[in-house]
């Protein structure tokens, strides 16, 4: 599903990460763990394919990211699904109208959009609220909405980077139970956070990044099969 | 392209006009104006065309008399000019004619007239040559046997202003396209600025679009679109301007002066739809150098 070789990535002189290779199933929910600078919001962003590595290749369902051209690239943005810690909502749309712009760039019919649309916001427990612009809406609605956002297209694969970075606990444990049933559906999820709580008694698999390094990670051996 | 995805492309471009309306006020306001100026020079070329035609129909004739020639001799150079093909004797103004034409076109300065103690204008013949081919007639070989003639001091034929004209035409031409091309960098780099502004006022948008997988096509058209739809707005009102005061200025005055060579025409349907086309282009191009340039 995702496979990194050897990929590095420099800013200058900088270096955000180095000589990772790494394998990630379909279905699998990782998690990306280490402090802030260990480049884990470098890592989601190559597999987005928002930055290119400075060395190595990429892999998302055995196409090299690297040799794509940017129109296949943004087709390809449609199935994987991005979350942001500060949401990245329109202000000035509705809940409604930010998820549903997910839709309309793939040119789908409006009554389709519609009913997909409140389907999905249903789905994220935002039923009733479609009208409401994200400021007034609160943080866990905003972030709900994000998701929605995210995976209207059914994503096969989701990247969220501390998505429950601004959240208060009790918030975040339903944000973390959304991505959980997302999971279950099937979709691949990467998620990257620096709280160390989130991981306590998961035995999910866990990614631990320093300095552009990879920590603590057990070899992925090729007999393993997909969950 | 989905067919669909027009209809929300324009949609977008109109909300995108509707959210930054005061800009798009000024920039099409900008592309009125140019297109106004810039139209008021083709008008006055296609004019001034018009009357080169209509004068250009008739080829007139004056043939300058000696100061004292007699009758005998005049009678002489009437009959060799009757016996021109193609020409029409109009008549014969005399010395006297002459100055009394010329005190009417003075008007309230033929005082100025009372100076000359002798009259200084020559006695002419009137030659009209109607719906004549120039090229077969040559009218400078006509001019030069006349000019032969004994009594005959200078001919001269209307072809020669013509021709000046044609050359004071050339002149607003050539005048007109700089001026035009001026006119439509102007419209480009306003146009261009003012896409250049909504799209940084919606940069947090597009950021999004992309992030959910939207092409760069889809991002890029709605502005391309913008500018369309400005420059044929500016075009448009422009032309509309230019009838209104093409409708004033053709209303009374300029018939009641009586010079019939002053009958004024608007702008033919194709050229209109030329400005027009040209306007659209203008605002196509501005939209793309905008999204280019932004893009990159």
């Amino acid at each position: 599903m995702i496979q990194l070789f050897n990929v590095s990535k420099h800013f200058g002189q900088n270096v955000a990460l180095a000589d990772l290779t790494l394998r990630i199933r379909q279905g699998e929910f990782v998690f990306v763990t280490g402090p802030s600078g260990a480049g884990k919001t470098t890592l989601l962003r190559l597999i987005f394919g928002a930055q290119r590595p400075s060395d190595g290749a990429i892999l998302i369902s055995g196409i090299n990211l690297g040799r794509i051209r940017r129109a296949k690239l943004d087709l390809m943005r449609r199935r994987i699904g991005f979350v942001f810690q500060d949401f990245k909502l329109l202000s000035t749309k509705t809940a409604f109208q930010n998820v549903a712009l997910a839709l309309e760039v793939t040119g789908e019919r409006p009554s389709i959009i519609r009913k997909k649309t409140r389907q999905m916001l249903r789905a994220v427990g935002l039923n009733g609220k479609e009208s409401l612009y994200p400021p007034e809406l609160s943080g866990g609605e905003q972030q709900r909405i994000a998701i929605a956002r995210a995976v209207i297209n059914e994503p096969i694969i989701l990247l969220a980077d501390e998505p429950t970075g601004s959240l208060d606990p009790d918030i975040t444990n339903e944000i973390m139970l959304l991505f959980r049933t997302i999971n279950l559906r099937g979709t691949t999820v990467l998620f990257a956070t620096h709280n160390r709580e989130l991981l306590k008694g998961t035995d999910q698999r866990t990614l631990m990044l320093k300095n552009g390094r990879m920590v603590q990670e057990p070899p992925v051996s090729s007999e393993e099969t997909d969950p | 392209m989905i067919p669909r995805l027009w209809t929300y492309f324009i949609r977008r471009a109109l909300a995108n006009i509707a959210e930054q309306r005061f800009i798009h006020l000024i920039s099409a306001g900008t592309i009125t104006i140019s297109f106004f100026l810039f139209g008021a020079f083709v008008l006055l070329v296609v004019n001034l065309n018009t009357w080169l035609l209509e004068w250009g129909q008739s080829l007139s004739m004056s043939v300058y008399l000696e100061e004292d020639i007699g009758e005998k001799r005049k009678t002489e150079i009437r009959e060799a000019l009757k016996g021109i093909p193609d020409a029409e004797l109009r008549g014969f103004v005399s010395k006297e004619k002459a100055m009394e034409a010329l005190r009417e076109a003075f008007g309230a300065q033929a005082a100025l007239l009372e100076g000359f103690k002798k009259n200084p204008l020559p006695a002419s013949f009137e030659l009209v040559f109607k719906e004549t081919d120039f090229q077969t007639l040559a009218p400078e070989t006509i001019k030069k046997e006349l000019e032969g003639l004994p009594g005959v001091v200078e001919v001269q034929y209307s072809e020669q202003w013509i021709e000046r004209f044609e050359g004071i035409l050339y002149m607003i031409q050539a005048g007109g396209f700089i001026i035009g091309g001026l006119l439509c960098l102007a419209v480009l780099f306003i146009t261009t600025n003012t896409i250049k502004l909504t799209i940084y006022a919606r940069r947090e948008e597009l950021e999004i679009y992309k992030l959910v997988g939207a092409t760069d096509r889809f991002v890029k058209t709605p502005f391309l679109i913008e500018g369309a739809i400005e420059g044929v707005l500016g075009g448009t009102v422009a032309l509309a301007g230019l009838y209104g005061v093409y409708g004033l200025v053709s209303m009374k005055p300029l018939y009641a002066s009586g010079f019939p060579i002053l009958k004024l025409v608007f702008l033919p349907p194709g050229i209109a739809l030329g400005l027009i086309v040209l306007s659209l282009i203008l605002g196509l191009i501005a939209g793309l150098i905008a999204v280019g340039r932004f893009f990159n």
